[in-house]
């Protein structure tokens, strides 16, 4: 004799079947296409479940959590500090960014300021994790159209940048450098020249990247009016970044908000582009790394000298409260809400990560195109699968 | 866009770059044959000062994924002065690294009050069985001639410098 429960199961598994029956011979004409969860094109494991009418896209499911690691569960035990550590593994190309919301969100709870040298300093390096980070976009997204050299100069003019972190921060991916109240140490002699120098091969890459993707008329072919998102429906789901600037929002927390950081002190510019297409998301990013360029070169010349730490306790016990902290990442606006009783480890964190929200209209967008055209949508949306599961 | 077509203007990118690596050389590194020398600051591995850890466990507990074993016991140590009193002594019989866990954050190295851990850039000690990524403290010792000395700070700084206690 079957137990009541397992009868109950029973029969919730035959309606399944005989739901899946029917799916199946009303759909018989249609077919599903599975993008990934191996894929080039999603940078990591992110699967699109797509059904298609011949080439054209009816219909298109993005599955993520291929990839979760629980990192909000896993800060809820671990102390303040060890944290960061975590942290610096969700957006894997411009960790350092990762940290610095955090870190702000637990020194507004402690009441705490950075001195202004520390501000500075990391500032400068917020600035050169958007550079890393987007520079590997701008060769990436040629690979994604087919044109293979402009990411073999990505990879090797970021590798400058990649090496002045590591000489700053010890560690070239995951610098965990950001500290509550300051930074970890001070930067070593001559430094400031060398990534003077290292900026210089950043300005070289993106004449490079006018010349061979911006003017390339197969390029423009393929990406001008492809995935056109309009600036309400971009602001209705959530995106952000450049996402939203190349639909004409002019909005940028670095400008509008900069908290904790030396943003105000510097003259830069925030672009924005009307067409809201594949080409415009790659023409903004394009210029915000010239940015970011010329951000670091103020900045660097006008470093503050002092202390790199504020007075910190020795064990760090946050007060209870709660704070929420965002800040422009390269891939978009990241937000951390720390949520503490009083104890060594955050009693709650929530990510609010970039490329989650701006995943979230790929079902809207993808519909009605074609399956060549979803490639190019998902590389110009430009999504790192740690910072979307976390 | 200029009065060329983009594709020749590629073209020509492409060409340019052709002749750079050609007359200058490539930039990438032959990695067996030539090595890369990395900063000073690099998170290679992490040596040990076996004479300045008192068996405080600081860094074992500290650590983000626990991969840090220490063992120790109470010693008694001949007095300073004739006559005296002896001292006790912490004397370390165990301490182990496990590289296979170890995510090179550093916060051991930064928490140690004693100024027994460092950082050495040093970084080609991958082994064929995962056991073996395991260091004893003999192992991490050894580690301790390959630390550079601490840099000198950019102008403007008020840290000061730290210096690596050699034997």
């Amino acid at each position: 004799m079957t137990a009541v429960s397992d009868r109950r199961q029973l029969a919730y598994i035959a309606a399944q079947a005989a739901d899946a029956r029917v799916n199946v011979e009303l759909e018989a004409e249609g077919m599903t296409l599975n993008i990934g969860p191996q894929h080039p094109a999603t940078h990591g494991t992110l699967r699109i479940v797509a059904r298609l009418d011949g080439e054209q896209v009816i219909e298109a499911d993005p599955i993520m959590g291929y990839m979760h690691r629980g990192y909000e569960k896993l800060a809820e035990v671990r102390t303040y500090p060890q944290v960061t550590t975590l942290i610096n593994r969700i957006d894997w190309l411009g960790s350092f960014a990762n940290e610095v919301p955090f870190i702000l969100a637990a020194e507004q709870l402690m009441d705490i300021e950075a001195p202004p040298r520390a501000q500075h300093i990391r500032t400068i390096l917020f600035e050169m994790a958007r550079i890393a980070n987007l520079t590997l976009f701008l060769g990436d997204m040629g690979v994604q159209l087919g044109a293979v050299t402009p990411v073999f100069y990505a990879f090797r003019d970021r590798e400058h940048i990649l090496n002045q972190i590591e000489a700053a921060t010890g560690g070239r991916f995951h610098p965990n450098f950001d500290r509550i109240g300051g930074l970890k140490d001070d930067l070593p002699a001559g430094w400031v020249a060398e990534t003077k120098e290292s900026l210089g091969h950043i300005t070289k890459f993106c004449n490079l990247m006018d010349d061979l993707l911006i003017g390339n008329e197969i390029f423009e072919a393929r990406t001008r009016g492809i995935g056109v998102v309009p600036a309400d429906v971009a602001l209705s789901y959530g995106l952000s970044g450049a996402n939203v600037r190349a639909s004409g929002v002019d909005w940028d927390l670095r400008r509008d908000n900069p908290v904790g950081l030396a943003y105000d002190k510097v003259d830069w510019k925030v672009w924005t582009h009307p067409d809201g297409d594949s080409f415009a998301r790659y023409w903004v990013r394009l210029q915000e790394v010239r940015e970011s360029v010329k951000i670091v070169e103020q900045l660097l010349d006008t470093i503050p000298s002092g202390p790199i730490m504020a007075k910190v306790p020795r064990i760090i016990k946050v007060p209870e409260g709660e704070a929420y902290v965002e800040t422009e990442n390269p891939l978009g606006v990241m937000g951390y809400y720390v949520v503490s009783k009083g104890g060594l480890n955050p009693f709650r964190v929530k990510i609010r990560s970039a490329s989650f929200s701006n995943m979230s209209i790929t079902p809207w967008l993808l519909k009605g195109t074609y399956v060549p055209d979803v490639i190019t949508i998902l590389a110009s949306l430009y999504f790192i699968l740690g910072d979307i599961d976390r | 866009m200029g009065l060329v077509p983009g594709l020749i203007t590629g073209l020509g990118v492409t060409l340019k770059e052709v002749v750079k690596t050609a007359t200058k050389g490539a930039e990438t590194v032959q990695y067996p044959h030539v090595k890369e020398d990395p900063p000073p600051r690099a998170r290679g591995v992490i040596a040990l000062h076996e004479e300045n850890c008192t068996s405080c466990m600081l860094c074992a507990r500290e650590c983000p994924d626990w991969c840090i074993y220490i063992e120790g016991h109470k010693d008694l140590a001949p007095p300073r002065r004739a006559g005296g009193k002896p001292r006790t002594v912490n004397k370390l019989d165990r301490f182990d690294i496990d590289y296979g866990l170890c995510m090179y954050c550093g916060i051991c190295v930064e928490v140690c009050p004693f100024e027994a851990l460092f950082w050495s850039p040093e970084y080609e000690y991958s082994e064929p069985r995962i056991a073996d990524l395991l260091h004893d403290k003999s192992r991490l010792g050894q580690w301790m001639d390959t630390v550079p000395e601490f840099e000198a700070y950019e102008g403007g700084a008020e840290t000061k410098a730290k210096k690596v206690p050699r034997p």
